[in-house]
């Protein structure tokens, strides 16, 4: 078979007298291994429900010195398209999210699902004041004020959110990054933690990220890093 | 027309960024500002019992930052293709981490406590990323964050930086002096300046 023949056939872009250009752009995230989920984990969903291959570069907080003045402001995650390079964990899934089809239908949809991710972001800031506490007596203390202060009544309000929409996803009518951001922190952080109880009258909620948690990419993906990374402390 | 309502405290904090993508592009809208006293009142009626929110034709969006990219993404702000925009988002997020970073400056009241956390803050976080700020700034070489034209993430840089400056002295971006011209640029922007002349004078 002609190698031109060939690329055509997997559906590639070709550029005449034999050279060619593959559509999909490599992709490399970079982030600690360790917290293997943490700011990183958005991404790696956006991903997986798209079926888009990247490279899941993990470095350990030995390695970070020298990583670190490579990034764009010391910071990861850092997102390599083609060798360029993206900063900051929702600037990086928000991108991925509108090139994949999981940022809504049209602009305002979008606007609704960046909302969604940075009220996500919100919580994971708050919920970092706990996370690095040392003390273990206090963390408790903490953890407990978050849950009763926090995430109390940002349940409430997204109940009243999804109630409103009506149709089982938080934007629209199809699932979107919002809702992969809302499994995240709810399912695979606060339900693993604390248990499901600060979900007992949120049902549409529960519905929500229970029915992310079961989808065959997502799941495929969970099942595949968790089996792949240890559990971190 | 669509009509803009933008709800928020009489503060600038982060409400700011909104109303200057909208006085930099010209476009009307309603400036809804309530007094701290009164926010028991408002808070209620929004979506996730925060501010700001932008009513579009009534209809509510919650988030600073979402609002102010919608609004930047509407009116020709926000970069000119796919990866500009994420550009912008990028250097838009690191403003909001640093507005994040000042939470617990403003609100102690010791001035001496209050001064060895801004001092902290300022060397452990702010002059760390202004190094890194101005190598980007060189690297685009247009006197711009992203791309060869200003965005959003010019005014939220000027919006977080002015502020700062005004508070705690000049000395803040004085060994950026990349970041100082487009802090200024922006300043005497004509529609900016007229807008930063009229407005309501805050402390926040």
């Amino acid at each position: 078979m002609l190698i031109e023949t060939f690329y055509r056939q997997i559906g590639s872009e070709i550029v005449t007298n034999k050279s060619f250009k593959f559509s999909m752009p490599v992709y490399k995230l970079h982030y600690f291994n360790n917290p293997r989920r943490g700011r990183a984990e958005l991404s790696r969903l956006i991903f997986s429900q798209a079926g888009v291959q990247f490279e899941d570069v993990r470095f350990s907080h030995s390695e970070w010195p020298n990583i670190k003045p490579t990034t764009p402001f010391s910071q990861v995650p850092i997102l390599e398209v083609d060798g360029q390079v993206l900063a900051q964990s929702n600037a990086i899934a928000r991108y991925l999210a509108r090139k994949y089809g999981l940022a809504g239908k049209d602009e305002w949809e979008q606007a609704q699902t960046d909302m969604y991710i940075e009220n996500i972001h919100d919580l994971l800031n708050a919920a970092a004041v706990p996370f690095m506490e040392k003390d273990p007596a206090k963390q408790k203390e903490l953890y407990q004020k978050f849950m009763t202060d926090t995430i109390a009544s940002h349940v409430v309000a997204v109940e009243k959110q999804l109630k409103k929409n009506n149709t089982g996803y938080l934007v629209g009518k199809q699932l979107t990054a919002a809702d992969l951001a809302y499994y995240a922190f709810f399912s695979d952080f606060i339900e693993v933690k604390f248990g499901g109880a600060f979900l007992k009258d949120a049902p549409l909620l529960k519905s929500l990220i229970d029915r992310v948690k079961a989808l065959p990419n997502i799941k495929k993906w969970t099942e595949f890093r968790d089996s792949k990374y240890p559990e971190e402390n | 027309m669509v009509h803009y309502k933008l709800i928020y405290f009489n503060l600038r904090g982060r409400g700011e960024l909104a109303r200057l993508v909208l006085h930099h592009q010209e476009v009307a809208f309603e400036d809804f500002r309530f007094e701290r006293e009164e926010w028991p009142k408002y808070k209620a009626g929004t979506p996730f019992g925060q501010a700001p929110v932008l009513e579009v034709d009534g209809k509510p969006l919650a988030q600073s930052n979402t609002i102010a990219r919608y609004l930047a993404r509407q009116h020709g702000l926000a970069g000119q293709n796919e990866w500009e925009q994420s550009q912008a988002d990028m250097y838009v997020d690191c403003i909001y981490d640093l507005i994040t970073g000042t939470r617990p400056i403003i609100y102690e009241t010791d001035k001496e406590k209050q001064k060895e956390i801004l001092q902290k803050f300022l060397k452990e976080t702010v002059n760390p990323h202004l190094e890194k700020l101005e190598q980007q700034l060189i690297k685009n070489g247009t006197g711009f964050l992203v791309g060869k034209s200003i965005t959003w993430a010019d005014l939220a840089y000027y919006s977080f930086f002015s502020p700062m400056t005004e508070r705690f002295g000049d000395s803040v971006i004085d060994n950026s002096p990349h970041l100082k011209k487009l802090v200024e640029h922006v300043a005497n922007i004509p529609q900016i300046k007229k807008y930063v002349e009229t407005r309501p004078k805050t402390t926040l």
